[in-house]
């Protein structure tokens, strides 16, 4: 092969411009992307009665398929539940460990659905920018994007985007949309949120949300355990909630308090950002066969340099 | 006699007034959905304490904004100091129909709520009337809709809708006295959707396939009916023609219409 | 320079072993079908807690990592200059751009909607590392297939004899052939950088893709110098790598077995095995992670057996020069390291990946194992054909003037 010397301080110019613009970037620490003012809410876990109104209005409102046991079944209770492809939440029951009055252990019910993290791990991971954190707090999926990776999945710590899999051509991530249509309307709100009964999910900006919440607890502070589930998990999420029960009896996984993309982006910009990396390799290995080929030229007598 | 007629006439066509009223809001609220003709009034006939229950159910009215937040014990002893009891009671039962609730969502009839009845027997107003309304020249027991009514509102995080509000207070109280229901058809009809657009039979459908068509949703209420006694009753019938002898005569054995 | 030249082999091509290879083939491309028809769900274990299973895990993770011969020999024969090891490059090449074709086609079968795949080079997710290992894995297919432009030239050129209709374009086709290769010759320096430079950025973001999930992989593996081990590892598997390919292709098609130049390939290999050891063991000790250890769960153990018959045992086996000499301890030795890094890339991505909410297990079904074995089949088989058609091994001068 030939290396001459035009061509090859040419590729090294350009790439030295690439390397010190990158390298400045690179320095610059992660920043979040998250929201300012986002939408949220709510789920008082001591309020909720375990209707499962909210499934119902959920499946309504995104035309899923009809569940496979009624609405109105409580049998499902009997199994712990997840989020599926057709089911956006579920409302699983478990025990609070106490008796009442009666002598009946009293139950909870959890609501689960996306938490639409603040800065979302699926967003961060998915490949063609299909996932996305709008400003209204919503972590919203265009299927056009699609391509159908599943690293979202593998990415979110809640486990909540499932995956169409038994369609063979256009299978598609599903998750709770937040509702997005709705809430872009004035006034509008999730459709689990307008159903509930006994409003155990408030709905609102986020910021208001975590004031309201720390009141409830403050207020009552031997009602209400002292931790509101969302607040810092995975950096803060916009569903959050609170409960009278420790969190892990509920189901609740232990999520770090970083927002979850912060070490793999930091990663990724400090050695990537305006590929100065790759054009200080290019140009190191660049520089070295540069040298072995003229060693080797000088050993022929300095005649063309070609292998 | 006439005038009696006529007073009836007219008060029947005045509350049809109403009605239409009311459900112009809500098309599909069981009370007297069906649109009146002249000649059909009798079939429409309201009791008048129900137009009257209808019509205030309708109402709304101006938000209370402030509220004074007194202790439970104080506002107790407030409310008997004032020898508020039952007799005071103008509306011994109230229909919770507020178009607040129903515009966002309306699959269960209003709840007739027995007024009356629930002061008699939990003798405290404060435990439902727990605020008042700051404004001094308001009532002391104010209805629930003054202060409860959209929910989130952004001025009022707090504060829950009408219909938690609702739901919290009745369902809190019958869990706490272990009295009354707490599930939704224990206080409410169930609106039933229109089973037009599911029921998918062809014409003159026989009897068999008009039951499997039920059957299709509705599963379990066929479970449900063959271990009920409505199938399973047995016994002898002598006047029936041809079976008079037989001793296990009965709906799943030799009946004939046990489809 | 040598007394050996890249030559086409002349060997029988339909033997057991390529039967055998063939009907594996088939049994893969009838699964793939039934892929198609039925869903991912119809043919694999996946589930909503476990969206990556075996086709990440080995087609692409250990793909990725195998096709490390690739860069590595390039590297040390064209940029260091160390051009008596330029004999092993060729098939080194071959199984690079063999194996990447496999990752893409790998991938084609595991993404939902295959036909989108187009969609991330107009849809940038400059955040997601996906993206970039898939920028990568893309350009450097392309500069896989440059490279190995000038085998096939050196094929046809001269030598292009279409049949019929198309004899006509023989002599056109011929120029083409000639005046690409005449170019790319003097370009090509170009490409070898480039391949270089794009393997390190993908191999290192093949660990970084876990990065994102530090709550479900196990602490023993999940590291913020995770990209590090990824790279280190995926150097240190190239040259053992090529001993284990070149050993197996020799020995079944009778040819020399190169010793000579395998044995100080895999002296090299001492430094970068035992960097890439040392890494993750002090990293092990650096986060404490060692207190797993002796858990005696299947995720513990299979870390244990990573490093100890992956790393440790193969790095000692190489130490001993008279151990290096022997072909068969040679042989021994690449393939616990080839079989390390594969168990690592396994590790990473399927058994120390647990679900943290609903604690899925997964194992995969028979038809992802019926894809995984029929790719590695369908590779080979093309490996196999490759050799025989194309100058890529290296043949003793003599059989060849026998040929002729
Ligand atoms: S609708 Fe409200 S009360 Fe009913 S199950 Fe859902 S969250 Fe609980
Ligand atoms: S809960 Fe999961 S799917 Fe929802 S926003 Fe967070 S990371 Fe994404
Ligand atoms: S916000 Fe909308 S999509 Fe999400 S759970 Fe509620 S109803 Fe379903």
């Amino acid at each position: 092969m030939e290396l001459n010397r035009r061509g090859f301080f040419k590729v090294m110019g350009a790439t030295s411009a690439l390397l010190s613009a990158g390298m400045g970037k690179a320095r610059a620490a992660w920043v979040s992307k998250a929201p300012p003012d986002p939408y949220g809410c709510l789920v008082d876990l001591t309020r909720c009665v375990g209707c499962r109104k909210c499934e119902e209005a959920c499946n309504d409102a995104n035309s899923l398929p009809p569940p496979d046991i009624p609405f109105d079944d409580p049998v499902v209770f009997e199994t712990d539940r997840r989020p599926d492809e057709k089911t956006y939440t579920i409302v699983n029951r478990h025990s609070s460990g106490k008796i009442d009055d009666r002598d009946k252990l009293v139950p909870v019910f959890t609501k689960v659905q996306c938490m639409h993290c603040q800065d979302p791990a699926c967003v961060s991971a998915c490949i063609a920018g299909a996932l996305t954190k709008k400003e209204n707090g919503t972590v919203h999926y265009d299927a056009g994007r699609c391509i159908g990776c599943r690293y979202c999945m593998v990415a979110c710590p809640f486990e909540i985007p499932a995956y169409e899999y038994t369609n063979p051509i256009t299978p598609k991530v599903q998750k709770c949309t937040f509702c997005f249509d709705r809430i872009i309307r004035e006034g509008g709100k999730p459709a689990c949120v307008a159903v509930c009964p006994v409003e155990a999910i408030t709905f609102g900006k986020r910021n208001i949300l975590l004031v309201l919440a720390k009141n409830k607890i403050s207020d009552l502070p031997a009602k209400y355990i002292q931790h509101i589930y969302g607040e810092h998990e995975a950096g803060g999420t916009s569903w959050m909630y609170i409960s009278d029960t420790p969190f892990e009896k509920l189901g609740f996984t232990k999520v770090i308090p970083e927002p979850i993309p912060r070490l793999s982006e930091t990663v990724q910009h400090s050695l990537f950002s305006y590929l100065w990396s790759p054009a200080l390799l290019y140009g190191l290995l660049g520089g070295i066969m540069w040298t072995t080929n003229k060693a080797k030229n000088k050993d022929k007598g300095g005649s063309d340099a070609s292998s | 006699m006439k005038n009696k007629n006529i007073k009836t006439i007219l008060l029947v066509s005045f509350s049809f007034v109403l009605v239409l009223s009311i459900t112009s809001a809500t098309p599909q609220s069981a009370y007297g959905a069906k649109t009146p003709k002249a000649d059909d009034v009798s079939d429409n006939w309201i009791a008048e304490d129900q137009a009257k229950a209808s019509k205030r159910a309708a109402e709304v009215v101006p938000f209370v904004d402030k509220v004074v937040d007194e202790c439970r014990l104080f506002r107790q002893q407030k409310l008997r100091k004032m020898k508020l009891s039952v007799n005071d009671i103008d509306n011994s039962y109230f229909l919770l129909d507020s178009p607040i609730i129903n515009k966002e969502d309306d699959q269960y009839g209003p709840v007739r709520f027995m007024h009356s009845k629930h002061a008699a027997s939990v003798g405290d107003c404060s435990a439902c009337h727990h605020y008042r309304p700051a404004d001094e020249n308001a009532l002391e027991t104010t209805r629930c809709s003054a202060c409860h009514q959209e929910s989130f509102m952004s001025d009022h995080p707090e504060r829950v809708g009408l219909k938690a509000a609702y739901h919290l207070q009745c369902m809190g109280c019958h869990q706490e006295m272990a009295e009354g229901p707490v599930d939704c058809i224990g206080c409410h009809v169930k609106k039933v959707p229109d089973h037009a657009d599911f029921v998918k039979l062809g014409v003159n459908p026989g009897a068999i396939e008009v039951t499997k068509e039920c059957l299709r949703c509705h599963a379990n209420a066929g479970e449900d009916m063959l271990s009920s006694v409505h199938w399973l009753w047995e016994g002898p019938s002598p006047y029936t023609l041809c079976k008079e002898k037989k001793i296990n005569h009965g709906k799943r054995s030799t009946a004939i219409n046990n489809y | 320079m040598h007394h050996h030249k890249p030559c086409p082999v002349n060997a029988k091509f339909w033997t057991p072993g390529v039967i055998v290879l063939s009907v594996l083939m088939g049994v893969a491309f009838i699964t793939i079908a039934a892929r198609f028809i039925g869903g991912l769900g119809y043919v694999t274990n996946l589930s909503t807690a476990r969206p990556w299973g075996l086709w990440i895990g080995i087609d692409v993770g250990s793909g990725v990592a195998l096709a490390a011969g690739g860069f590595t020999t390039a590297a040390l024969a064209h940029i260091l200059g160390r051009h008596y090891y330029e004999p092993v490059v060729r098939p080194a090449i071959l199984t690079a751009a063999l194996g990447y074709t496999f990752v893409v086609l790998g991938l084609i079968v595991d993404i939902g909607r295959s036909w989108a795949i187009w969609k991330p080079m107009f849809f940038w997710n400059t955040n997601s590392v996906l993206f970039e290992v898939a920028m990568c894995v893309m350009f450097y297919l392309t500069v896989l297939y440059i490279e190995f432009f000038p085998i096939v030239a050196e094929r046809f050129k001269g030598n292009v004899n279409f049949k019929g209709f198309l004899s006509n374009f023989n002599g056109l086709i011929d120029r083409i052939i000639t005046v690409i290769d005449k170019m790319l010759g003097k370009i090509m320096w170009v490409f070898i950088i480039a391949g270089v430079v794009l393997s390190c950025m993908h191999q290192s973001s093949l660990g970084s893709l876990m990065l994102i999930a530090p709550t479900k992989l196990h602490p023993l593996w999940y590291t913020p110098i995770l990209p590090l081990l990824f790279l280190t590892s995926a150097i240190a598997l190239g040259y053992p790598m090529v001993v284990f390919e070149t050993t197996i292709a020799t020995s079944s098609l009778k040819l020399d077995s190169e010793m000579e130049i395998l044995t100080p390939l895999t002296k090299i290999t001492i430094w970068l095995l035992g960097l890439y050891g040392a890494l993750k063991l002090g990293d092990m000790f650096y986060r404490g992670t060692y207190v797993y250890l002796l858990d005696g769960t299947y995720q513990t153990n299979s870390f244990l057996a990573e490093v100890l018959l992956g790393v440790i045992i193969p790095w000692f086996i190489l130490l001993s020069k008279k151990l290096r000499s022997s072909r068969k301890w040679l042989f021994a030795a690449s393939t616990l390291i080839v079989g390390g890094v594969v168990l690592n890339r396994i590790n990473v991505f399927i058994v120390g990946y647990q679900p943290p909410v609903s604690k899925t297990a997964y194992f995969p079904s028979i038809g992802e194992i019926a894809v995984t074995v029929g790719l590695i089949s369908t590779l080979m088989f093309i490996y196999r054909l490759a050799v025989t058609w194309l100058p890529v091994l290296n043949v003793q001068v003599k059989e060849v003037s026998d040929e002729k």
